[in-house]
């Protein structure tokens, strides 16, 4: 799988100087290894505006899954990167509502600044971070197991603390109108201001994985660890830098969704843990890492937030909306994953009719 | 520690009781209550209920002691040992919850064969009660407390309402929606159910963005019920993103405070409480009156809900959540 994934990239590196450019502009285009993510993307996005009638179009059916898929997409961005790098943090279920209850507790129960509260729920995520990477470098235990057994942990750390400290596992938070308006407000009564958070965690993390050495290192390391650390590069560092901005992200949605919803649960977050890997699954990042895409992992976030949210604006019985969303999802992926062929297959049958 | 002490009052009570040696002063009724974990927000109240109608038992050389698990993590047989626990200590009367029959009933049944009056509470029903030949049953009934808050609505105007359901398939929901529907069935409206399985919108924004979805599909719907106090809160987003807060009208099973303050201020109807605190104050008062005076209610089941929570009363359940008592 992964030296099938290391000969990709070679191949697009090397297919611009081929002499072949009788149509330059598709040949790059269905190169590219984002066309699948798109195009199932697109599929789904049909699919729904065929069935979901005019509410689905409207600014408010957009809203919907641009909402859910901005607060996914925040977490599945780092789960992304470090799924590339080969490694996973299913510890993300937990971080979000161990953030939200923090943030509540702090600034809720306790009435203290909310700023105090918003800087402490992302610390914690900050330090579950760097406990998950220095554990996963130290035991040299698969991530898997490592961060399995923080979400456990957490999740009881959360809910003992949460009864010790406030006698409640639900706990009412009221932000100021700052707090509200930077994190947990609607622009236009319906876009969450989450999207510009996501918009910017893009950005960021595009520019770190494609122009800094640090993008390289991590595709690096999922291609190969031992070679990776063999040519220098510092894999312990990274691996604790991702895990850490993976929790950081988890923290930031658990305390921007306590500041939107104004409370904060104990049992919340779990459905992120699998959703954030369907979501950079479905963007064509390898499941055995050293191959991925910002812009697939976001076209895979919005094609799950589309499917998850779309159902209902059909006239389909809810009863089926897991099924339902089941089928689209493996088509998506099927269909991502014939472009991804499609894609390495493409060079050698140019160069034979080169020929 | 607090539990600890009034133990020992009422230990020291009877000591001196007994020393007075007064043939007819014997001990009072010595009540056992089984719970849930006294830390658990919802059976705190229960339990506020049953420490306060205790101090009447006090007063008459009678005790009333907890017995709750550590855990829920194996229920039904832990609550099954807590039943005879409280029975080997020669208790005067025994109130408890009906959560897992098929591991708790055997118990249940030593108790009465015993002779020693039995109270069941919470979760059971009147049907529990009557097969294990308990005197009542004090509590509520998920379907009743449903009629409940589709009387409301039905009164209020409503004409088709929508249950979210974000726990499909449970017993206690499904019947809760399923009243709601009767009772606007008779008021010549409709409801209908939104399923929306945990393991896929276990998110308060993928509950709200399916709500929103499902107001802004159907234009017709004027009211909209949860099955819990959390997925209010993601209802209220809904329905507040929606633009809909004029026409459709939000409701809830179960309160949490920002649900309360939303009803204070407006944006949400009514909420409908199963007012834990009588359930633990009734039974053990029951109880109570009956060992000493051979009291008892003809009124069976004694149900405690639903109770609505309105405009009308938010104020006063506020305070009275303050007192640990809502």
């Amino acid at each position: 799988m992964t030296s099938q994934a290391h000969d990709q990239p070679a191949v697009v590196a090397t297919a611009p100087s081929a002499p072949h450019s009788s149509m330059p502009s598709l040949g790059s285009l269905v190169r590219r290894p984002e066309v699948g993510s798109l195009i199932g993307m697109v599929a789904v996005l049909v699919f729904f505006s065929i069935f979901g009638g005019a509410n689905f179009m409207s600014a408010g059916g957009a809203a919907s899954w641009l909402n859910v898929a901005s607060e996914l997409g925040i977490i599945a961005l780092p789960v992304g990167l470090l799924m590339i790098a080969g490694h996973l943090d299913l510890s993300v279920g937990s971080m979000v509502p161990a953030s939200s209850m923090t943030i509540a507790i702090l600034s809720g129960h306790y009435d203290l600044p909310i700023i105090v509260g918003i800087l402490a729920a992302l610390g914690l995520g900050l330090a579950v971070g760097f406990i998950n990477g220095v554990l996963v470098i130290r035991t040299k235990v698969p991530s898997f197991v490592v961060t399995l057994a923080t979400l456990f942990a957490l999740a009881g750390l959360t809910l003992g603390l949460s009864i010790i400290l406030s006698g409640s596992t639900s706990v009412a938070l009221k932000s100021g109108p700052i707090a509200k308006l930077v994190f947990g407000d609607y622009l236009g009564g319906k876009f969450q201001v989450t999207l510009f958070w996501w918009i910017a965690i893009v950005l960021i993390v595009g520019f770190i994985l494609n122009f800094s050495r640090f993008g390289n290192w991590i595709l690096a390391m999922g291609g190969d660890a031992v070679s990776a650390r063999n040519a220098g590069i510092p894999t312990d560092r990274v691996t604790i830098a991702l895990f850490m901005s993976s929790s950081l992200c988890a923290a930031f949605v658990g305390m921007s969704q306590a500041i939107l919803y104004n409370s904060a649960q104990v049992a919340a977050g779990q459905s992120f843990i699998f959703n954030s890997i369907i979501a950079v699954v479905i963007g064509g990042v390898l499941l055995t890492g050293g191959y991925g895409s910002v812009v697939g992992i976001v076209l895979g976030t919005l094609t799950f937030a589309i499917v998850n949210q779309g159902i209902f604006y059909t006239g389909f019985d809810a009863n089926w909306a897991s099924l339902i969303i089941g089928v689209l999802l493996l088509a998506a992926v099927l269909m991502n994953n014939t472009f991804r062929t499609m894609a390495l297959t493409y060079s050698p049958r140019t160069k034979t009719r080169a020929r | 520690m607090k539990r600890a002490t009034r133990l020992l009052t009422a230990m020291m009570t009877a000591a001196v009781m007994a020393t007075s040696a007064t043939a007819a002063m014997a001990d009072g009724a010595k009540i056992f209550v089984i719970g849930g974990k006294a830390d658990d927000p919802f059976w705190s109240k229960v339990k506020k209920g049953a420490d306060d109608a205790g101090k009447v038992a006090e007063l008459t050389g009678g005790s009333v002691t907890w017995l709750g698990p550590q855990n829920y993590d194996n229920l039904g047989p832990d609550a099954a040992k807590l039943i005879r626990t409280a029975l080997s200590q020669k208790p005067s009367a025994i109130v408890g919850p009906d959560w897992v029959p098929e591991a708790m009933d055997d118990a249940f049944k030593e108790v009465v064969a015993a002779g020693v009056p039995l109270i069941i509470y919470n979760s059971g029903g009147m049907d529990a009660a009557k097969r294990l030949g308990a005197m009542n049953y004090v509590g509520n009934e998920e379907y009743a407390a449903g009629l409940g808050g589709g009387e409301y609505f039905g009164s209020h105007g409503a004409k088709n309402v929508l249950c979210v359901n974000t726990l499909p398939g449970s017993t206690n929901t499904e019947d809760r929606c399923k009243g709601i529907a009767d009772a606007i069935a008779k008021s010549g409206g409709k409801s209908t159910q939104l399923p929306l399985p945990s393991s896929s919108f276990g998110n308060p924004t993928a509950v709200a963005e399916a709500i929103k979805a499902a107001v802004l599909k159907d234009n017709t719907l004027d009211g909209l019920i949860t099955i819990s106090a959390g997925d209010a809160n993601s209802a209220a987003n809904a329905i507040s993103q929606a633009s809909v807060g004029d026409k459709v009208k939000l409701a809830s099973f179960d309160m949490d405070e920002t649900g309360l303050q939303r009803i204070k201020d407006g944006t949400q109807m009514f909420s409908i409480d199963q007012q834990p605190y009588l359930q633990g104050y009734l039974a053990v008062s029951l109880l109570n009156g009956f060992v000493n005076y051979g009291l008892d209610l003809p009124t069976k089941p004694v149900l405690t809900g639903p109770g609505i929570v309105d405009a009308a009363n938010v104020d006063a359940t506020l305070a009275g959540a303050a007192a640990g008592a809502r």
